[in-house]
């Protein structure tokens, strides 16, 4: 009986390893449950200690859960992660689960790299109607969801208090309008001749795109609706959200031109900028290093408010063994509970993905204490879905290199997103004829 | 039987780097120049032969030829300045300085020994505009604050400021080993002629070092056209594709944008592009240099 079992064991082990070569499936444990070994890869968005928050995440999952080891492989930021991912579907050796941009979901359902999650969403009813619905814009194609939400984000506007005090403005009321943000940003740049010593507004460079997206969403715009399959990168609303952004830099001088992802935090710690555009990812590093009070508040707005959403979701991919999937699927399961979700937005300043986490008592500890944390998840009420299509790597290298160009004065914004629009066209041509 | 085993046993020899040459060199460069005539990208995942069209599409990208002047520049002025700071150096350290000698030798080739990633995280802190030092200490000498990185005519100047700093210790190191082979007797003979240091070095050091100069060029030519880490590392090409080199665009087509007949193409392109200039610049040079002493 028991050699039999044994027999039937090896049996399946084998055509475990016929079916899936490289994947490493360990022999049976006592039980004779067999541990599943999942690959996870995870980009790390913004500053501070996160991978380590994840590892730590990972390893009381694994400790809960004997017969799967989840292994994390931190992939460097969103860019490079989404290269390893491509290189190893391509290779034939794609991870179980990734944590990927947002946007780059058209791009994996065009490999075909990743499976729809309905049928393990239905086992949990009311799970999914948990995430705030802005957060699952970027997880739906023809009717299905492919990803879910774990670090998300939307930017928002940081003021440093003492900067407002010190020019007479009321440390405590943030610009609620493209005006107010204009007027502020005057008072609060200084100079010396013409060097400026301090910035009124930075937006930061790196992901300018997807701030610009949020300032085109404020004057009422998209730049691609996906699901009708178009682009509209030159539109009046875009068009206008960036002479507005040449104003400040250009104009009236009172934002740098271009700067990176990476160093405009630490640019707002030292002082350097009175008002920052950023992800809400960025507060515990704020929170940490500034020795000044700050803010953090909406974007202000043009005709409305408005932000696209952004950061990095949860895909299961095709092409691993079932038992794979399902642990998976249980991983995934497992992190994203409203417990997981407030523990990893206190750690991190991510919005939690999902509205019940506010109503854990240490969530809300933390809101009334710092109600800065609170910003991003109310600013989803007018938040939308990222941009995407399909080598959306491209298309942000295209957007970048127009706004670039405009930021600096070399071309008129119409121009800069006229020729935008024509490269788009050009590069998405067989996408956008499937229409 | 001995002279076939003389025909033969050269060819021994030559397998096994042989075997290494054509798994990684020719075949690479081969099947390039076959994936560059296909389109072969996301939206047609099976290759599709399309003829010469990437390389017309690439021709007519201004993107391009802005990429490809950015690479000129940056080879254009580096290799220059990176070679008359190694020259100048190993000639001054090459003299007798006492113990000091060996301090301002290691002191010279110490960036060379840090690891690229690390040099450039630290130039990245030392060159921002509001808390870095150059601009501290730029401020002190009453020169305006410089965006650097920041700034799309900056970017790539400090780009290549961090690459000089970071190659010419190497450089001098060749040209050092360079100085001890010269022959002694020459510059007795010059100094009981009554030749000053400069004449010593004009007439007899410079021209006798041309075989280490072109070496030198080479070399510098190779690693300067293959920048790739610096960028990627300080500005991911940006702001505006101003530091947007060769290499880094044949990475962008290839593994980011998953465009592989296009990185081909652009790989048959740049690799087309060094051959050229190695071998107009080894023709100038090998006409003025003589092996022999």
């Amino acid at each position: 009986m028991l050699k039999d079992r044994r027999l039937r064991y090896l049996g399946r082990s084998l055509l475990v390893v016929v079916a899936a070569v490289g994947l490493l499936v360990s022999q049976a444990s006592a039980q004779g449950e067999r541990l599943v070994r999942l690959t996870f890869y995870y980009p790390v968005g913004v500053a501070g200690p996160l991978a380590r928050v994840v590892d730590g995440m990972v390893q009381e999952f694994n400790a809960e859960h004997p017969f799967i080891e989840v292994v994390p492989v931190y992939s460097g930021d969103y860019d490079p992660t989404m290269m390893k991912v491509q290189t190893a579907v391509r290779g034939g050796n794609p991870p179980d689960i990734a944590v990927v941009e947002i946007s780059e979901f058209p791009t994996l359902l065009a490999m075909g790299a990743i499976i729809p999650l309905d049928d393990y969403i239905a086992q949990h009813p009311g799970y999914i109607d948990a995430f705030f619905p802005a957060f699952l814009d970027n997880s739906q194609f023809e009717g299905q969801v492919w990803g879910i939400p774990f670090q998300r984000s939307t930017p928002v506007l940081y003021w440093n208090k003492a900067a407002f005090a010190e020019v007479g403005l009321d440390p405590e009321s943030p610009p609620t309008t493209w005006t107010e943000l204009a007027d502020y940003a005057q008072r609060l740049t200084t100079r010396t001749g013409t060097d400026v010593t301090r910035w009124g507004v930075t937006i930061s460079g790196g992901w300018n795109d997807w701030l610009f997206e949020g300032f085109v969403r404020q004057s009422g715009g998209q730049l691609i609706d996906f699901h009708g399959q178009e682009v509209k990168f030159n539109s009046p609303e875009a068009v206008e959200a960036l002479e507005f952004w040449v104003e400040l830099m250009q104009g009236l001088k009172v934002g740098p031109p271009h700067s990176t992802w990476a160093s405009t935090p630490p640019d707002f710690v030292a002082g350097r900028t009175a008002m920052l555009y950023h992800s809400t990812g960025i507060m515990t590093f704020l929170k940490s290093s500034a020795d000044f009070p700050f803010g953090a508040a909406f974007m202000p707005a043009n005709v409305t408010y408005g932000a696209a959403v952004g950061g990095g979701n949860f895909f299961i991919f095709k092409d691993i063994p079932q038992e794979n999937q399902d642990a998976a699927w249980t991983f995934i399961h497992w992190i994203t509970s409203p417990e997981k979700a407030s523990y990893w937005s206190a750690a991190s300043g991510y919005v939690a993905v999902r509205a019940d986490a506010y109503e854990l008592a240490e969530m809300q500890e933390l809101v009334t204490e710092h109600p800065e944390y609170l910003v991003a998840r109310d600013q989803l009420a007018f938040g939308h879905g990222k941009m995407m299509a399909p080598v959306y790597q491209r298309v942000r290298e295209i957007l970048k290199s127009a706004l670039d160009d405009a930021q600096a004065g070399l071309v008129s914004p119409r121009v800069a997103l006229d020729r935008a629009q024509e490269e788009m066209e050009r590069t998405l041509r067989s996408w956008i004829q499937t229409r | 039987m001995r002279t076939v085993n003389q025909r033969i046993s050269p060819y021994l020899y030559l397998i096994p780097s042989l075997i290494l040459l054509v798994a990684f060199t020719y075949y690479p460069i081969l099947s390039s120049v076959y994936i560059s005539l296909h389109e072969w990208n996301l939206f047609t995942p099976e290759p599709k032969f399309v003829g010469f069209e990437n390389y017309t599409i690439l021709f007519g990208d201004p993107l391009f030829w802005r990429v490809a002047r950015n690479t000129l520049v940056y080879v254009a002025v580096t290799i220059p300045i990176t070679m008359a700071m190694a020259l100048i150096m190993a000639i001054l350290l090459n003299e007798r300085l006492g113990w000091l000698r060996n301090a301002y030798r290691v002191a010279a080739f110490y960036p060379t020994m840090i690891p690229m990633a690390a040099a450039a995280m630290l130039w990245v802190w030392l060159l921002n505009p509001g808390i870095g030092l150059i601009n501290h200490y730029l401020a002190s000498f009453g020169v305006p604050r410089i965006e650097w990185l920041y700034n799309m005519d900056w970017a790539l100047p400090a780009i290549m400021m961090t690459a000089i700093w970071k190659n010419f210790g190497y450089f001098m190191l060749i040209y050092l080993a360079g100085l001890q082979n010269l022959p002694g007797e020459l510059y007795e003979a010059a100094s009981l002629e009554g030749a000053g240091f400069l004449h010593k070095v004009r007439l007899i050091t410079l021209p006798l070092l041309a075989p280490t100069t072109v070496f030198v060029v080479v070399v510098g030519i190779i690693t300067s056209f293959n920048v790739f880490d610096l960028v990627h590392l300080m500005t991911q090409g940006g702001p505006g594709n101003r530091t947007n080199v060769l290499v880094y665009y044949i990475y962008q087509h290839a593994f980011r944008f998953a465009d592989y007949g296009m990185g081909s193409a652009l790989t048959v392109v740049f690799v087309v592009m060094i051959l050229a200039v190695i071998l107009v610049l080894m023709r100038l040079l090998e006409r003025r240099t003589h092996y022999e002493v």
